[in-house]
């Protein structure tokens, strides 16, 4: 199975090449991309500099389009398979592996790392709001997800192919929400993960109101008419 | 409807199109988006000079004056055209974010092939 590892990148510099070094190391069976998304620092001379495989965006773009990138790149290059990892050293890509394998043997569309599966807790308002997402797609697709929110996902060739040519098919929870519904194999594979490696993240307090509202709007009221 | 009423809207309608007008000189608005307010501009007219059509209608869904039929007329286009708006907005976003992903992976194509030239 070809995996190609999507690693998006803003305003990364302080922890890119640590996350970018540990994974080839860890992991030198996978490809990987790291998409630059108009980062205003030197995230981009350190893509150039280490001669890391990656492409940069010429704007600033978002999460979303930057992950759609490296999704294109995976489409036509032919992978079986695509895994969104975090450029702040959060994900761990020892991980990545049992995953491959995990979607190998279930014929799943979806791994998802979940910190929670095997009872785990998140803590305060991330706890709360996961919780909330979790029991929205049990409720809209009866499909139980123990961590929606977790960034780590790896995608089949049938969901590249979505993330590719779709309208608005962003890594989020409610494209969870919506592809259990659609009846895609969705697993989940116990993870642990590390706090960021230092930088700034890409949900900032501010965002958090709008990503909640997008993501339940999206889940109790817009999938039924996409 | 008030004579003044009357007045107002057909300065309004002069005033909206000669803007219209100034904006397309300045090359500040496509032919196509212009169409809207033009269109808009020609409804308050229409009022004006046939008040009796405003009067017949507030009459029919019961409005206590015609002025207030008006009011809801306007409101309902500026809100039809203010989501329109909002669509055209996403939509220019989205091709946007298409446009520079394919820069992206464009660029990285060439790159690639001109290291492979040299090795």
């Amino acid at each position: 199975m070809r995996v190609l590892v999507i690693i998006p990148a803003y305003n990364e510099e302080e922890c890119l090449a640590g996350t970018v070094d540990s994974f080839v190391k860890e992991c030198p069976q996978f490809d990987y991309l790291v998409v630059n998304d108009g980062s205003k620092d030197s995230t981009g001379d350190i893509i150039a500099k280490n001669g890391y495989a990656g492409v940069n965006l010429p704007i600033n773009t978002g999460l979303t389009s930057a992950f759609r990138t490296g999704m294109k790149y995976a489409h036509r290059n032919g992978y079986d398979a695509a895994i969104q990892f975090d450029a702040d050293g959060q994900h761990i890509p020892t991980f990545i592996a049992p995953m491959v394998e995990a979607m190998e043997r279930e014929h799943a569309d979806v791994v998802i790392a979940s910190r929670l599966v095997n009872g785990g807790k998140l803590g305060g308002m991330r706890g709360v709001g996961s919780t909330m997402i979790s029991g929205l797609i049990k409720l809209t697709s009866g499909v139980r997800i123990t961590d929606p929110t977790s960034g780590m996902r790896l995608y089949s060739a049938r969901m590249i192919r979505n993330f590719a040519k779709d309208f608005d098919y962003a890594p989020e929870p409610d494209t969870i929400a919506l592809a259990a519904r659609q009846k895609y194999a969705i697993v989940e594979v116990p993870v642990t993960m590390q706090d960021r490696q230092g930088g700034e993240s890409y949900l900032k307090l501010s965002a958090i109101v709008k990503y909640m509202a997008r993501t339940i709007l999206s889940i109790v009221l817009f999938q039924w008419f996409r | 409807m008030s004579l003044p009423l009357q007045i107002l809207l057909i300065l309004g309608a002069v005033v909206a199109l000669a803007v219209v007008v100034q904006r397309i000189r300045k090359r500040k608005i496509l032919m196509e988006d212009a169409i809207f307010w033009v269109v808009f501009a020609l409804v308050f007219v229409v009022i004006a000079v046939f008040p009796q059509v405003a009067y017949v209608t507030s009459e029919l869904f019961g409005f206590v004056s015609p002025s207030n039929f008006i009011f809801l007329i306007i409101i309902v286009l500026l809100l039809w055209k203010v989501l329109q708006n909002s669509c055209e907005i996403s939509l220019l976003k989205h091709r946007i974010n298409e446009l520079a992903q394919e820069i992206a992976l464009k660029d990285a194509a060439s790159t690639r092939e001109d290291a492979g030239e040299d090795d």
